[in-house]
């Protein structure tokens, strides 16, 4: 555990055989307060919004309500049902596709995106940076929005092309084209970040060896910036998961390939507030969250090395 | 005002009297103005509710704009589960009323004197929201269904007025010839169950069979002859070119409206505010016939949306809350019919009102001066009875779902009505219903 080797109390003691003293550990005692003191405002939002409601969550999934018999204690029926359900499991399926897809090519351009502007100092670079983090500060649903009409094949710019955008074969590459779009210039300015904290001489150096802009690019910058990379790839594999806003959004325009269960997230939601199922939606959504804690942990164990978050 | 406030103490005597209705019996008596807060979502609402607060002193209505539709439901349903925060007069879709009814979140507005205006209405659209003596809601508007249809491309393409089904589809396969199938003869937008069921409804199907009286035995038949043979025909439509498939309420479906992509469009009673407002372009070229038939001759209709005013269990005092209901839209508020009808776009379900001439003499510049209720009116009087059940979100997504992929897949619709009628069977026996 890092904190315990890094704790002020085991710098005296590694240094020499004195004893503790009544006065050492009644510092030590204020020191731990006053952390807990800095700790407390944090502690608190996390209780009261995080912890309380998924206690609550997950109190409300132990139970049925049935629209005639009202509400009973059902253990982990709801749990159970869930895991046998092909809707959940459709949604989940679907989901994992979509992430294995989307992720690596949003990252890529992302990377690409980043390594360009790092490596040009025109005004341009400046303004192409800029450009590329609009997207993002757009509202996921306003951008949705925007792209449900781009796809239109009565007014959208590629009605020529003659492609239905929300067909079933179709709309799981259009939903994946409007995450990319609004997230890729967020992780890129990440990635960009990242690039600017690497000490400029080791590129001199690289330089004098002979080594090529691609090469310095490809065998410096992106090893040196990995944990910048797997953080980025973190957030985007929880947001994979979660996946929620743009299927619904998009919904409407063919709720034939845009089913009501399309993704586990869309099917709680459903569940909720279109069906009365509370409870289940509940089981739901637990069985969701834990799905991405041990999914985010995996991945962090994985890539523990490079990651910025040990 | 005071004639309202004297009836409702009248109407709380005579339920104390009868001594069935608590509620009434110990509702405080109010001092002062009454507010009554409203939940509604047309925008042209205010027009109304600034008419009833002018011309009433000690009631006041505070309206609010929920959302639409199951925008505003969701919001209810939390706030009937919270125990506070719903309105005290709420505007219900009429497939919704059961589902609320259910929850035993609506007053019996029969106790409130409601059974009183009965004969106000027409008789399928009463039963709409009630059960026997019980009301549950007071009806405002409704859709009867009729065929709007492209006056310049019948004349273009030679086609006749269809009256019935066989007619409809044989003028759809002249326009597909004659039009190089550029044009289609309609849509059937598979996202919207209202529209469907009131396909169903035409033909005769009853999905459901389900009185509120007898809230937990449900007889549930989605998937019946009638049924079937509306989704029989229009696969054939849609599989040989002459349907499209548009999900309706999108961009591209009022494009269709607005080009002449579409030369018929089944619409509701409401229809004709809908396409003013969403294919302009087409002003003067839109007429309005009766929705064809099954059999020649005949006159059976079928109803597509509608809404009503119901009172939730959480009115301070649901006397005057019920009059609230009553009156805002009452066969004698005319004042308020008028910018109902004129703005909002209403069809009435009040035949005062309906069957006025300011209402069936109205010509509509849109439909080159028309006058489209002469149409709408008899297929409201047409209509026959329909049960929703008392989960309409699930009925109508599994019509939804299970067409859509059906249409997605090229997979048989009758299949996709099976499917939805096991599901439903399912998610009822576990609701807890007894299903018949």
């Amino acid at each position: 555990m890092t904190e315990v080797q890094t704790s002020p109390a085991a710098a005296p003691a590694a240094a020499g055989p004195s004893p503790r003293t009544g006065t050492q550990r009644a510092a030590r005692v204020k020191e731990a307060a006053t952390g807990w003191l800095f700790a407390l405002p944090f502690t608190v939002l996390l209780v009261a919004f995080l912890l309380l409601p998924m206690a609550y969550a997950f109190k409300i999934s132990l139970y049925r309500s049935t629209l005639i018999e009202g509400e009973v204690f059902a253990w982990f029926d709801n749990y159970k049902q869930a895991i046998d359900d092909p809707l959940v499991r459709e949604g989940v399926v679907r989901v994992l596709i979509f992430g294995l897809l989307q992720t690596p090519v949003m990252i890529g351009i992302a990377l690409i995106a980043a390594l360009l502007i790092d490596a040009a100092t025109s005004r341009f670079s400046r303004f192409f940076r800029l450009a590329a983090f609009v997207p993002y500060a757009v509202p996921v649903v306003i951008g949705t929005l925007m792209w449900g009409f781009l796809y239109s094949d009565s007014i959208g710019p590629f009605a020529w092309t003659g492609i239905d955008f929300t067909s079933s074969d179709t709309v799981l590459a259009s939903l994946g084209n409007i995450v990319t779009w609004q997230w890729a210039g967020y992780n890129m300015i990440v990635l960009y970040a990242a690039l600017q904290g690497l000490p400029r001489d080791v590129y001199e150096s690289a330089r004098i060896d002979g080594a090529s802009e691609v090469q310095i690019a490809l065998r410096i910058k992106t090893p040196m910036i990995s944990s910048a990379l797997v953080l980025a790839t973190l957030f985007t594999i929880m947001g994979t998961l979660q996946f929620f806003t743009e299927p619904l959004i998009l919904q409407p325009l063919n709720p034939g390939a845009i089913t009501q269960h399309y993704t586990p997230n869309v099917y709680a939601y459903n569940q909720a507030f279109s069906f009365q199922q509370y409870n289940y939606s509940a089981a739901i959504s637990f069985l969701l969250g834990a799905v991405v804690f041990i999914g985010s942990y995996i991945f962090l164990f994985a890539t523990r090395k490079r990651s910025a978050l040990r | 005002m005071a004639a309202i406030a004297a009836t409702a103490t009248a109407v709380t005597l005579a339920a104390c009297g009868s001594g069935d209705d608590d509620k009434a019996a110990t509702a405080a008596k109010p001092t002062g103005t009454v507010t009554v807060k409203v939940w509604a979502w047309y925008p042209e609402f205010k027009a109304v509710v600034d008419q009833f607060n002018a011309t009433h002193t000690d009631v006041k209505i505070e309206w609010t704009n929920a959302g639409t539709g199951q925008d505003q439901y969701t919001k209810l349903q939390t706030a009937l589960k919270a125990g506070k925060g719903a309105p005290d007069v709420v505007m219900l879709e009429l497939q919704e009323i059961p589902t609320f009814a259910l929850t035993k979140h609506l007053v019996d507005l029969g106790k409130y004197g409601a059974n009183a205006v009965k004969g106000d209405y027409a008789g399928w659209a009463w039963d709409q929201v009630s059960s026997g003596e019980q009301v549950y809601a007071l009806p405002v508007d409704a859709g009867p269904m009729a065929m709007m249809y492209r006056e310049d491309i019948f004349k273009k393409y030679n086609l006749t007025v269809p009256t019935t089904w066989d007619e409809y589809k044989a003028q759809a396969e002249k326009l597909k010839a004659a039009s190089g199938g550029k044009s289609f003869m309609t849509d059937f937008g598979a996202n919207d169950g209202g529209f469907m069921t009131g396909l169903f409804w035409q033909a005769g199907a009853k999905p459901y069979t389900y009185d509120i009286a007898n809230p937990g035995a449900i007889g549930v038949n989605v998937n019946s002859a009638e049924a079937k043979k509306v989704f029989e025909y229009w696969e054939g439509m849609v599989n040989t070119g002459l349907a499209d498939t548009t999900a309706f309420h999108t961009t591209d479906f009022y494009n269709g409206l607005g080009s002449e992509k579409y030369a018929t469009y089944l619409a509701a009673g409401w229809g004709p505010g809908y396409i003013q407002a969403n294919a302009g372009g087409a002003a003067g070229k839109w007429r309005v016939a009766p929705l064809p038939q099954w059999t020649a001759g005949a006159n059976a209709q079928g109803d597509w949306g509608g809404s009503s005013f119901a009172v939730t269990d959480q009115a301070q005092y649901p006397d005057i809350a019920a009059k609230v209901a009553m009156e805002i839209f009452g066969a004698k508020n005319s004042e308020a019919w008028k910018i109902g009808i004129d703005k909002a776009f209403l069809f009435p379900t009040v035949t005062p009102v309906l069957e006025s001439d300011a209402f069936t003499g109205k010509t509509y510049d849109f439909f080159g001066g028309q006058k489209v209720n002469e149409v709408f009116v008899p297929a409201y009087n047409g209509v026959g009875d329909l049960d929703w059940s008392p989960f309409n979100s699930y009925n109508f997504n599994q019509l939804t779902t299970n067409l859509g992929q059906a249409i997605e897949k090229k997979t048989s619709w009758t299949a996709a009505l099976d499917t939805a009628q096991e599901n439903i069977k399912t998610y009822a026996t576990q609701q807890g219903f007894k299903v018949q």
